[in-house]
């Protein structure tokens, strides 16, 4: 008892001595390896809508500092702005889709997802030809090779809808839709209730259950505040349309990774887009339309 | 309206990458049986290639394109090829438009067309450094766009307003496409079946599911038994 009393006692100066100080205590495991003064300022971080531009960029800099005590990496954490005029669509052709998985591998890379949590953003189904039974789908399909003779294949991701069920189904608005049409997360606004993983049809939303294991080297730099910066565990992800990239004009990760050239992106208020040519040209379908949430991401065969 | 101007500006290396790696690696494999025989016919025509470089001028063809057509510029590839300049080789040789089995360097089946297109269809008979169009016109390696859109005009079309093909690297800017033959190869423009990446995990706490254990039912069955009654 006496042990456990002195070593209590030795923890509780040193917790004391830190707050006295306010300033940087050695990488305790207890804090997660952050500071007490950046964990003083996490947890009273405000939503990310209501914070000044001064206390977006403080936090920026605490992302950086925590994810390099974390992964030991430098990122570049950034808040590019949406571009004026710009609302993003996405259309798939799924006569050229051949199922290669390509993109979601590219996506996990790209995002940071934890190469251990059993996460990714894009799932590639595979179901029988004329049969667009959802519910049919197998997701774990592994042939020597694909296409498989009689099947065909439908990638899914967020849809970012215009009119999204998970944003009106958050209690605490963590989650709503960009100016630009995507709709983003506050990952340390959300409380991780997962009532959006519920409201949302398409099965776009999902749960982090780890800290995601990503090694030093395949971290991706490149980061966003509403994007693909380093999350906590028990918060809900989505597809952000790689925010941190097509904010800057640059494809999205699954797009950039499609060897057939299945996926076409663009905005949706430029007449000369190619994205608008397909709608106008093709034969264009959402999935579950009938349900009103207004999907800016059609598919297409030709 | 805007004119399209397909033209085909040069664009940095780093840009230029062939997209499917099964079909580069295939001509790799393929180019490094003929090396030694590759080697000895470029001495021989070196010797005699500045006498030929100013006789043919590259005949850079205008595309007329669609009416409100973007203005696009597409990667060059001639450079990743590795027989390219085919005068090389085709320089000292005779020119023999004759239909039949060839058994030298280029003996790989022509899939395209199953039979009714041959070597000349596509590429030109008197300078082999270019390909040829229908009207009988003589383009570049790197406008191989034009030949193909010669049969293809739909894909063509789709292609300059971006519904097929690939555009790289940025959806805002400057237009910049790969090739045709970036993805499809020429000879045989089918994409090849291959292995996909690894599957998802299954979360913790469930178990496989493959789609197979539920009924399959398509609409037009109930439809046809309803027929039957």
């Amino acid at each position: 008892m006496t042990n456990d009393d002195g070593n209590f006692d030795k923890a509780r100066r040193n917790f004391l001595r830190g707050l006295g100080m306010g300033t940087a205590v050695a990488a305790q495991p207890a804090w997660g390896g952050e500071t007490m003064q950046d964990a003083f300022a996490d947890f009273f971080q405000k939503d990310y809508r209501r914070m000044s531009a001064e206390e977006i960029e403080a936090a920026l800099e605490r992302i950086e500092r925590k994810a390099k005590s974390r992964y030991d990496v430098e990122i570049d954490c950034q808040n590019t702005p949406p571009q004026q005029g710009v609302v993003y669509g996405y259309a798939i052709n799924i006569s050229r889709c051949k199922g290669y998985r390509d993109c979601v591998h590219a996506c996990v890379k790209e995002n940071n997802l934890g190469r251990d949590s059993q996460m990714q953003y894009i799932r590639v189904l595979q179901l029988d030809q004329g049969d667009f039974n959802l519910e049919h789908s197998d997701h774990y399909y592994e042939p020597e090779t694909v296409p498989v003779e009689g099947k065909h294949y439908l990638p899914i991701q967020c849809m970012q809808c215009d009119d999204p069920p998970c944003v009106k189904a958050c209690p605490v608005e963590a989650t709503w839709m960009e100016p630009d049409g995507i709709v983003v997360v506050d990952y340390d606004w959300c409380i991780g209730c997962r009532y959006c993983m519920a409201a949302c049809p398409y099965w776009a939303r999902h749960f982090n259950w780890t800290v995601p294991e990503i090694p030093a080297e395949e971290m991706n730099t490149n980061t966003h505040y509403l994007g693909n910066r380093p999350r906590p565990r028990g918060v809900v992800e989505k597809c952000h349309f790689c925010i941190h990239r097509t904010r800057k004009g640059q494809q999205p990760a699954c797009m950039e990774a499609c060897p057939t050239g299945s996926r076409i992106f663009g905005n949706l208020l430029d007449p000369d887009s190619e994205i608008r040519y397909v709608l106008a040209n093709k034969q264009v379908f959402r999935l579950k339309e009938d349900l009103g949430t207004e999907p800016k991401f059609w598919y297409f065969s030709d | 309206m805007r004119k399209s101007q397909l033209n085909n500006r040069a664009l940095g290396s780093n840009v230029v990458r062939p997209l499917s790696p099964t079909y580069v690696a295939e001509l790799r494999t393929e180019a490094a049986k003929y090396l030694p025989l590759a080697a000895l016919l470029f001495c021989s025509a070196l010797l005699s290639a500045n006498a030929q470089e100013s006789a043919e001028p590259t005949q850079a063809l205008r595309f007329e394109g669609y009416p409100n057509a973007p203005v696009v510029s597409v990667v060059p590839r001639k450079d990743d090829l590795f027989f390219y300049p085919c005068d090389q080789c085709h320089a000292a040789m005779e020119p023999n438009p004759e239909i039949r089995p060839l058994n030298a360097m280029h003996d790989s089946a022509l899939e395209h067309g199953r039979g009714r297109i041959w070597c000349t269809s596509c590429h030109d008979l008197e300078n082999r450094n270019f390909l040829r169009t229908l009207l009988n016109e003589r383009v570049d390696l790197d406008q191989a766009y034009l030949v193909c859109g010669g049969c293809h005009a739909n894909r063509h079309k789709d292609w300059v307003f971006g519904a097929h093909g690939k555009r790289v690297a940025n959806w805002q800017g400057d237009r910049t496409l790969y090739n045709c033959t970036h993805c499809h190869n020429p000879h045989s423009p089918a994409i090849k079946a291959r292995a996909p990446k690894s599957a998802p995990p299954v979360r913790a706490g469930l178990e496989l599911d493959r789609g197979t254990e539920h009924e399959k039912s398509h609409i037009w069955d109930s439809q046809e038994e309803h027929a039957k009654q």
